[in-house]
């Protein structure tokens, strides 16, 4: 009860409310605008929260994340042009209801859904992460070093697409990971005597890079396009949302929980969680038939889904250390710069700050809904902002920030070369997911094995001499096993096909 | 722009392999065969592995070496790209010159004029005002030393 209070004290303070308030419009006006993603608002917004303590920076994060991603609806509904990938399995069937006259119907019914969805999330996370915690305290170097290879593995696994670009997007992020000086040994790795890599490459111009400057590459081709102008629902928006929210009240709450379960698994984030419930909504459907011509359905559970796994994905990153998705990866990384590791520990050592960020989620989450709703009724003119101004100014942005982690222009030029490696493997279908998790959890997986191997004095056996240790072993080599049969069949069969395909007339 | 799984593929072995021969002088622990090189070389043994995998995938389903394949056109992409790289570049080399303000505020014009389209003052004026908020939040809230420059006398008198 003490920590409680300590925890509302800590929250119900002037900055965290006004950083509270500013992240979520910060977030709203990134997710609205389609291209600009919420990793991305997260990862411009990294170099500000540096300079804050860690509440008010964790506050920024989850409430700029939740709000991009209901903000992601708006231009889905209206334009059918996702804002975030995480809207995009329903922008079409917001769009056609908006063109049946349903619009306000439509994306009253994403602010309210995203809301439940997000409190339904926080209610999981808050109820069982301490539960695991209390369990994953009987962990030593062996099982952490399982459990973030494991972490690691299924991030490969879930991110989609041929599992193999997967894998090697995950060792090109370990192997940034390994310059600098080694932590155990104190040696110094491919730093080609470069001063600025003895302590490593930064995490903030690597995301900055990656997640801004790529998507930027992206985007600016087509700056200077301006949206046609839209039309904003009018009257009351929430005429009819309750009635048919109450309706499919299942939907809503299975959206929760299986967005919250999905945003749990490492690698897995909003836009698979909306893509899954979407599909077992249909599946589990009456009207199956009616999915894609306008029908709030597939609606409801999908918004739910996707702002449920926002809170799905940190718990293992607070019970574990282990990112579910790349803001929690994001997060991690903010955290342990700010000297916090997180893991069991942080549930007894620093129980008010936890039960600070559970409520910071509540906050963020019931704020979704006036603002969302301001959003919808502003979205004419934050659609109408002239990308031709707005993408330089990101790019200055990003060019300052990424400065701004050591005060180097060194991190500058880390920045670009992330930004155009990172075009380059997204054009190629590598995805950036396992990069980023890699990146965080390489000196992590590193540490624990070398921990690991002078406790038992190089005896390999001891990684697996416990229980826990052994089942999560066995589950990482079932993991690289599939990544790996997974690759090879996919060449067999994709040869098979061109070579049918050269053979057609 | 697309290449083909082959091309990645070797540029993944060719990764590992580095990394292998770079952490081949690394000493193991005291009394240990492990050690600050043991890590690198089963990422490096693992990038030659997945990179060669990939390597016969792109051979065997004869992809093209290299193709456009991006939602925008060439042309345009490459436009941002040096517009992108040379904002950078210039960034970098001006800054310690010229300081924060007056190379912000001259790269901010030609972006704005080249994506904006709206005409020189209205670029010049956009992009005093941003580099205003910019330093204003950067350089006065949270006290990152963005370099003054030519400005120093006028800003800090």
């Amino acid at each position: 009860m003490n920590e409680l209070m300590q925890a509302a004290s800590m929250v119900f303070n002037g900055e965290v409310i006004l950083v509270i308030f500013a992240a979520s419009l910060f977030g709203l006006f990134m997710g609205a605008i389609p291209g600009l993603t919420a990793t991305m608002a997260t990862a411009l917004l990294v170099p500000v929260t540096f300079f804050m303590e860690p509440l008010p920076a964790i506050a920024a994060i989850v409430s700029a994340t939740a709000m991009a991603i209901v903000a992601g609806d708006i231009p889905g509904a209206l334009l059918r042009m996702p804002g975030t990938p995480a809207s995009a399995v329903y922008a079409d069937e917001a769009y056609l209801m908006g063109k049946k006259g349903k619009l306000g119907l439509a994306l009253g019914i994403n602010v309210t859904c995203s809301m439940l969805g997000g409190v339904i999330g926080v209610a999981v996370l808050a109820l069982f992460a301490p539960r695991i915690a209390e369990f994953a305290l009987q962990f030593t170097s062996d099982e952490y070093f399982w459990l973030a290879l494991l972490g690691l593995s299924c991030a490969i696994l879930v991110a989609g697409g041929d599992p193999l670009k997967g894998a090697i997007s995950m060792l090109i992020g370990l192997s940034l990971a390994l310059v600098g000086m080694d932590s155990v040994s104190g040696q110094v790795r491919f730093t080609m005597g470069s001063y600025d890599l003895l302590a490593g490459i930064s995490l903030l111009p690597v995301l900055i890079g990656l997640f801004a400057i790529t998507e930027l590459l992206r985007s600016l081709p087509t700056a200077g396009q301006q949206a046609s102008k839209v039309e904003t629902p009018k009257g009351k928006m929430l005429d009819g949302v309750a009635g048919t929210v109450w309706r499919y009240k299942g939907g809503v709450a299975r959206g929760g929980i299986l967005g919250t379960l999905i945003g749990a698994l490492p690698g897995a984030g909003a836009d698979i969680a909306s893509w899954i419930s979407y599909a077992i909504s249909r599946k589990l459907s009456r009207h199956p038939e009616k999915y894609g011509t306008g029908h709030p359905e597939g609606l409801v559970s999908a918004s739910a889904a996707n702002n449920a796994a926002l809170s799905g994905a940190y718990i293992p990153a607070l019970v574990f250390g282990i990112p579910g998705d790349t803001v929690t990866a994001i997060i991690i990384g903010v955290l342990i710069t700010k000297g916090i590791t997180p893991g069991p520990d942080i549930f007894t050592e620093q129980g008010a700050l936890v039960n600070a960020i559970f409520m910071v989620f509540v906050l963020a989450n019931l704020l979704l809904l006036p603002l969302g709703l301001m959003a919808i009724k502003g979205a004419g003119r934050l659609l109408a902002v002239p990308t031709g101004i707005l993408y330089p100014l990101i790019l200055m942005f990003c060019i300052v920030g990424a400065f701004s982690a050591n005060n180097t222009m060194f991190d500058v030029w880390v920045m670009l070369g992330l930004g155009l490696v990172g075009v380059f493997l997204m054009e190629n279908d590598f995805p950036l997911g396992p990069l980023i998790l890699a990146f965080i959890l390489g000196p992590i997986i590193e540490s624990n094995f070398m921990r690991s191997i002078l406790k038992s004095d190089g005896d390999l056996i001891a990684f697996v001499d416990r229980p826990i240790a052994m089942v999560l072993a066995i589950l990482a080599i079932l993991t690289w096993t599939l990544i790996i049969a997974s690759g090879i069949w996919r060449g067999r069969k994709g040869g098979g096909e061109t070579k049918a395909q050269v053979k057609a007339p | 722009m697309r290449t083909s799984d082959a091309v990645s593929g070797t540029m993944a072995a060719a990764l590992g392999a580095v990394l292998i021969v770079a952490s081949a002088d690394l000493d193991p622990l005291p009394r240990q065969v492990y050690g600050a090189g043991t890590f690198p070389k089963v990422v490096g043994g693992l990038l030659l592995l997945m990179g060669g995998l990939l390597v016969i995938k792109g051979l065997k389903q004869r992809q093209a070496w290299a193709r456009w394949t991006s939602k925008v056109a060439l042309r345009p992409f490459l436009q941002a790209l040096a517009a992108v790289v040379a904002s950078v570049v210039a960034y970098v080399l001006l800054t310690p010159v010229l300081g924060f303000p007056i190379v912000a505020t001259a790269l901010l014009t030609l972006l704005f004029r080249a994506y904006h389209r709206q005409g020189w003052w209205r670029a010049l004026l956009f992009a005093a005002v941003a580099t205003t908020m910019i330093w204003i939040m950067f350089a006065q809230l949270l006290h990152v030393p963005l370099n003054p420059g030519l400005l120093e006398q006028v800003l800090y008198r």
